[in-house]
Order: structure tokens, then C-alpha cells, then sequence
């Protein structure tokens, strides 16, 4: 069993709410994204193209994250999801060097101010601290949302088909332009995208052998696969999504307190 | 023609060449100094060990010990932990070259400082005339493994960097070569500062090797640079920045002019002079300690990450 995910850039809106819900999901501090969306604008003959590309760790088959970590804190698990191990890590950056996406952060206190810098911290920091804490110190980076993943398994739930078992970005894009899922099953969705549409890795030709795929495309081209409700409502998504997360960590929200 | 035109909304650094700064800016100078006293260090010891010179070897090692350990435990984001990258509390040496360089630098620090003790005590008729046969056959084995020990040390940093493909400028075998003979040209130039000191030291000896060295040095670099512009986009760029861009300052002066050109004149001029005026012995010292210092800190800096759009028009 291998996870991966195919992300389809006919689809991405560019809404950002991926970005949100990860760091909704991960009580991420202030100055960290683990799920980034590049944008970009080029113009040929005066023909303005955007293109997006949400990025995050690629959660490479041959990581090179992990071959250089001193101290064996980035594992590569049985299900191909590279992780760390927090209290291991001991901040050297080499893997922060080593990685050719740069998708790994080391958490310094540049990064980490606190939501409002002088002010006390907010209330979600506050759970935070207790339900996903960050070692200031050490490297961070995205894990494809794995406490999800080994919640859902343990529940016989199939990840990336039931919501309790996908990662955050999947259940809250609402263009589906992210699909997730066993590149081992040939029957599973990501397989049949890689499949049928012939989906890119980002520097292939390093040899890392990334489990993100990217099905391409030019946004507001006549490929362009989005429901057209998503290019629209996409903030009202992103927002409601925050607002469902916040009452699941805050439940006397749900009771209008 | 056909025109490009580019805006960077968010994230440029991922579609842009991007030097890295982790190992240069801010708390990254720490590392930049570790890597120059890993090949000072280096240089300065197998020198004075070939040269049988005790207090050059002392000077290695404590240059090892104690500057180069300690910049590498203050640099680390939870420095508490260092244990967990040596073996046996990891077995990650097998791929990691930074848990190798741990091992080798531990190990050197042990075997050097039985040297040490043990070249002392023969230097001074100290050990008994019973006792004398193991003793030198102790200090010829803590001089093989030390030494053994301390090249591993000194060239694994380059290693280190080599392997990362994510900076296509460092991603070449040749990295880990120029660091250890710049390193060992070093030696020769920091041996020469200790004779200045305690005596006993052969200078034009030493100004002959470190002629060769530097010929050496210097046709390595111009090498590795030539290669590097036709590795790729990425290196070719890196080679510019440090040739013609905002390092080539420190290049041109620091590495070239300081680290290779005065040492080498001074050492020509020891070809033709009966005895080295110390005042220009002290210049080649100097400007060979420059020379180190400025060859890892233009490496560092030139450490540029390739796009991840490689197909952006950037260039």
C-alpha cells in the first residue's frame, strides 16, 4: 500500500482553501504552510496565462529527506507516507538542504510569534498547544494528514473515500481537483487518474520518484474542469470548512456560547 | 519574438533559482564556520603530522575540538540532542553523511588525543625504557587512526553537500576534492604560522608543497567551475553569481587574489630568497586563512535550489 495524490490543475481554482485547511487541521503557527499554492502569471504574445500549482511534500518513494537525516527522525512508513518524529529531530536542516521541493520548514521563532505577536494566544493556539504541538527547534513538513489516515484504517474506513480517512485539502477542495488514495490499487481513483491522464511529477528526473502527481493545465483555459460554482464559492467553502473544524475543537461554539 | 513576462503571486523561491540560507545567513554562519575549522582543522593536522610537528597537531585538534564541535552543537535547533546522531543511537550513518561526519569527528578526537599523550611522552624521554617499545607502537597506530580519521573528517562535509541534488552547484564529486586540498594548502599555510612560533618548522619545505598545492587547487577550482556551467541551468547560474554576481567579491578577492595568488607569490619568492622574512610569512598565513574562510562562505552562498517549474522562464 502506497498513498499518493493527483492533483488536477484544469480543476484548481486557486481558492487557497487546501492552504486553510491544513493549517486549520495542523494548528499550524503564523509564519508556516505546509500545503503551498504557487501562482504564476505568464504572458506569450500578449496572451496572459495563469497557471497554479499547489505543493506540498511530495512524500517521494526514494526520499532524499530521508536518507539524510542523522538521527533516523524522517522515516518513510509501510504506506509510503514520509513523516517525522518530532522528539528525534535535532534541527541540523539537512533535510531542509536536502529536499528538492523545499517543502520542509524548520520551525524557528521567526516563525512561530503567536498569531497576534504582543497579544496573548488566541484559543485554537491555546488547543493546539495540546492537540498538535510543534517543537520549536526541529523540521516540520506536510504528512498527508497521517493521524486521519491511521484513524480511518483502524475504523475500516478506505482514505481517500471516506472523509474521516482523506486529509484535510481533499475533503475541503471544492473544485476536487485533489484525489487521494492507494497507488498500489488499480482500481482505487488516483490509479485510474494516473492511468487515464497521464499525470506529471514534479523533477522526475531526480530520481525521487514523487507520490504527488499533477494532471496539467492552464486555469481559465477552455480545459478548464471546474464546476463553475467552485471559481465563485470557493471562499464561502473555504470559510464554512474553518467554521465546521472550529466547533469540532471548540464545542461550546456549537452551542452559540 | 516571443515575449515573457512573469509575476510571482506567492512562493516565488519554489519557481525562481533560490539560493538556500539555512547553512549561511543568520544562525547558518555557525555551520560556515564549522566547515571552514573542519578543513583548517584537517589541513593543519596531517600536515603537522607528516611533519612530525606536535604543537601543529595540537593546534589541529583543538581547532576540531574545540571550535568546529561547538559551532556545529550551537547551530543545531535542539543541540541537546546531538547524541541521537551518533552511532550506536542511530543507524542512520548508513546513508546519512551527517551522522558519518559525527562518527568520524568522535573518533578522530579520541584517537588524536592518545596521540597527542602519547608523542609527548616519547618527545620528552618520558616513558620508561620497559614501556617504550609499546608505547611507540601505540602512538604509530593513534597516528595511522587518527589521521585516517581526520581526512574522513575533513572531506566528509563536502560529501555532505555533494549529495544534496537539490543545489545542482554543490551536486558533483569534485566538491569534496577542492575542499580537502584547499584545506590541506591551508594546513601548510597555518604550519608555517605555528614555526613562526615555536620553531622547528622547514619553511622552504613547506613553501615547495604549497606551491604544488595551490597549482593544484587552483586548477581544481577553475575545473570544478567549468563543469558546473555546463551541468546545468541551475549551476551555470550559481557559476555567474559567484564569477560576476553579488559574491564575486568575496570570490575574486577572498578566494582567488587572498587564498591563491599572495600565497603563491610568497611562495615563488622563497625559491629565489636564502631566508623567508617573517613579516611575509605572517601575509601568507593570513591571507591562506582568508583564502578558507572565503572558498566555503562563496560555496554556501552560491548554494542556489533548482526551480521546482523548471519550465518558468526565469533566466
Amino acid at each position: 500500500m502506497k498513498y499518493g495524490m493527483v492533483i488536477d490543475l484544469t480543476k484548481c481554482s486557486r481558492c487557497h482553501a487546501c492552504v486553510a485547511a491544513c493549517r486549520v487541521e495542523h494548528f499550524l503557527p503564523l509564519r508556516v504552510t505546509w500545503v503551498k499554492l504557487i501562482a504564476y502569471e505568464t504572458e506569450d504574445a500578449g496572451v496572459v496565462d495563469v497557471s497554479t500549482f499547489p505543493v506540498r511534500c511530495n512524500q517521494c518513494k526514494e526520499a532524499p529527506c530521508v536518507d539524510v537525516c542523522p538521527t533516523g527522525a524522517t522515516q518513510q512508513r509501510p504506506d509510503g507516507i514520509v513523516q517525522i518524529e518530532a522528539k528525534k529531530c535535532i534541527g541540523c536542516r539537512y533535510c531542509v538542504i536536502a529536499c528538492p521541493y523545499q517543502n520542509r520548514t524548520f520551525l524557528s521563532k521567526e516563525l512561530d510569534p503567536g498569531y497576534f505577536p504582543g497579544h496573548p494566544k488566541t484559543r485554537f493556539e491555546e488547543k493546539g498547544k495540546k492537540l498538535y504541538p510543534h517543537q520549536r527547534g526541529t523540521t516540520m513538513k506536510c504528512n498527508f494528514c497521517m493521524e486521519r489516515i491511521d484513524y480511518g484504517t483502524a475504523h475500516n474506513l478506505k482514505p481517500g473515500i471516506d472523509r474521516d480517512a482523506t486529509p484535510a485539502c481533499v475533503n475541503t477542495c471544492q473544485a476536487r481537483a485533489l484525489t487521494f488514495g492507494d497507488l498500489d490499487d488499480p482500481r482505487s481513483n488516483v490509479s485510474k487518474l494516473i492511468r487515464e491522464r497521464k499525470p506529471l511529477q514534479l523533477q522526475r528526473e531526480l530520481g525521487t520518484d514523487p507520490s504527488v502527481y499533477y494532471i496539467d493545465g492552464i486555469i481559465g483555459g477552455k480545459d478548464n474542469k471546474a464546476p463553475i460554482e467552485s471559481q465563485t464559492g470557493s471562499h464561502i467553502q473555504h470559510l464554512s470548512s474553518v467554521e465546521a473544524r472550529a466547533k469540532e475543537i471548540f464545542p461550546e461554539l456549537k452551542q452559540g456560547k | 519574438m516571443e515575449k515573457h513576462r512573469q509575476w510571482i503571486t506567492t512562493h516565488e523561491w519554489m519557481v525562481k533559482p533560490t539560493a538556500q540560507t539555512e547553512w549561511v545567513d543568520g544562525q547558518g554562519l555557525l555551520i560556515w564556520l564549522a566547515e571552514v575549522f573542519s578543513a583548517l582543522g584537517m589541513g593543519l593536522y596531517l600536515v603537522a603530522l607528516f611533519l612530525n610537528n606536535w604543537w601543529g597537531q595540537v593546534a589541529g585538534w583543538f581547532i576540531i575540538v574545540g571550535l568546529k564541535l561547538p559551532f556545529h552543537f550551537f547551530y543545531l535547533g535542539r543541540p541537546w540532542r546531538f547524541w541521537r546522531a551518533i552511532p550506536p543511537f542511530t543507524s542512520a550513518w548508513k546513508t546519512s553523511w551527517l551522522a558519518r561526519g559525527m562518527f568520524f569527528t568522535i573518533m578522530y578526537s579520541g584517537f588524536a588525543l592518545v596521540q597527542l599523550i602519547t608523542t609527548y611522552q616519547l618527545e620528552h624521554h618520558l616513558v620508561g625504557a620497559s614501556s617504550l617499545g609499546a608505547v611507540t607502537a601505540l602512538d604509530w597506530v593513534m597516528r595511522l587512526f587518527a589521521g585516517f580519521f581526520m581526512f574522513l573528517t575533513g572531506i566528509y562535509c563536502g560529501f555532505a553537500m555533494s549529495y544534496c541534488k537539490s543545489v545542482p552547484f554543490w551536486n558533483t564529486g569534485m566538491l569534496p576534492i577542492v575542499f580537502v586540498i584547499m584545506g590541506l594548502a591551508d594546513g601548510l599555510g597555518l604550519v608555517m604560522g605555528i614555526g613562526l612560533i615555536t620553531g622547528g618548522v622547514d619553511f622552504h619545505a613547506i613553501e615547495a608543497a604549497s606551491r604544488i598545492f595551490l597549482l593544484i587547487n587552483a586548477m581544481l577550482i577553475a575545473t570544478y567551475l567549468i563543469n558546473a556551467s555546463y551541468q546545468s541551468i541551475t549551476a551555470e547560474y550559481s557559476v555567474k553569481q559567484l564569477i560576476v554576481g553579488r559574491v564575486a567579491v568575496g570570490f575574486w578577492l577572498g578566494v582567488v587574489i587572498l587564498g591563491i595568488v599572495v600565497p603563491a607569490v610568497i611562495s615563488i619568492i622563497s625559491l629565489y630568497a636564502a631566508e623567508l622574512s617573517p613579516p611575509l610569512l605572517v601575509i601568507a598565513v593570513i591571507s591562506h586563512t582568508i583564502g578558507a574562510f572565503s572558498l566555503k562562505y562563496c560555496v554556501l552562498k552560491v548554494g542556489i535550489y533548482r526551480p521546482i517549474l523548471s519550465r518558468v522562464p526565469v533566466y
